[in-house]
């Protein structure tokens, strides 16, 4: 027997949730790095396409942070390789254990989500690609918007569970 | 008290995202102060009526500390600017 925690997913027990005009999915435990440095979002894209990594997905965390996320899990050498790219610009952090990612779509999904965060989700203030650190609920997230209809939630490991029950319980009550 | 605040990062956001520190224009003694300089900087708080400029923590958003001038009887948000970017003499 390995002495070594064995990793298990957090959502593991959750389905995905369909009901009338919403869709609620855990997705994978891929990766989630959070960057950090003084450079800007294009610097971080080139390093990004440079260390093999041009699919993955950029979101603003924040005064010179990032999340870059992806639904594939990363070998260390290739987070090193990262690294070695924003060497003396910036910082690599390996949050793939810590943070989960949460999608929430279909054409309810704003009405759902102005129930729990105060953030300005019009279209204008908040377009495909846009990211903002806030609350949904009393539970610290990411919140992205990755199509018109389609969004997704990072939220630390512990709360995941919390957060998909609460979203779950959401979206089948407006259903 | 304020219920709406504009962070320079973050766009406008509603105050349970924030903590507030209180008192912007506080300066830390010297550790040699003496007892009463310190017990003056750690208990001793006017409160003040107008405008007023304090520390806020934007806990639940970027997490940066900001300078926020608002006004304790209009509830009236003046300015708000990053204390740290603010400290290096920078805009933002
Ligand atoms: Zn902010």
């Amino acid at each position: 027997m390995s002495e070594r925690p064995e990793h298990k997913p957090a959502l593991a027990g959750k389905a995905t949730t369909e009901g009338s005009g919403i869709r609620l999915e855990p997705l994978p435990e891929g990766h989630l790095l959070h960057v950090m440095g003084a450079f800007d979002g294009d610097t971080l894209a080139e390093s990004l396409t440079a260390a093999g990594l041009a699919k993955s997905a950029i979101q603003r965390a924040g005064y010179q942070q990032w999340y870059v996320t992806g639904d594939e899990i990363l070998p260390p050498a290739q987070i090193a390789l990262l690294a070695d790219h924003l060497r003396g610009k910036g910082f690599v952090c390996d949050q793939s254990h810590g943070r989960i990612r949460i999608a929430l779509s279909g054409f309810r999904a704003l009405e759902l989500l102005s129930q729990g965060t105060a953030v300005d989700l019009d279209p204008a203030a908040f377009p495909v690609g846009h990211s903002a650190v806030t609350l949904f609920g009393h539970i610290s997230v990411q919140l992205t918007r990755t199509h018109a209809t389609r969004f997704e939630f990072a939220a630390l490991r512990s709360f995941a569970e919390n957060l998909y029950d609460m979203l779950e319980h959401a979206a089948l009550a407006s259903a | 008290m304020a219920s709406l605040i504009s962070c320079p990062h973050c766009g406008v956001r509603p105050r349970e995202e924030f903590t507030i520190r209180g008192d912007a224009s506080l300066t830390r003694p010297a550790a040699d102060a003496g007892g009463d300089a310190w017990y003056e900087y750690i208990y001793l708080r006017d409160n003040p009526r107008g405008r007023h400029k304090e520390y806020w923590h934007h806990s639940s958003g970027c997490r940066r500390w900001l300078i926020v001038e608002r006004d304790t009887v209009t509830h009236a948000v003046h300015t708000v600017c990053d204390a740290a970017l603010a400290k290096l003499g920078g805009a933002a």
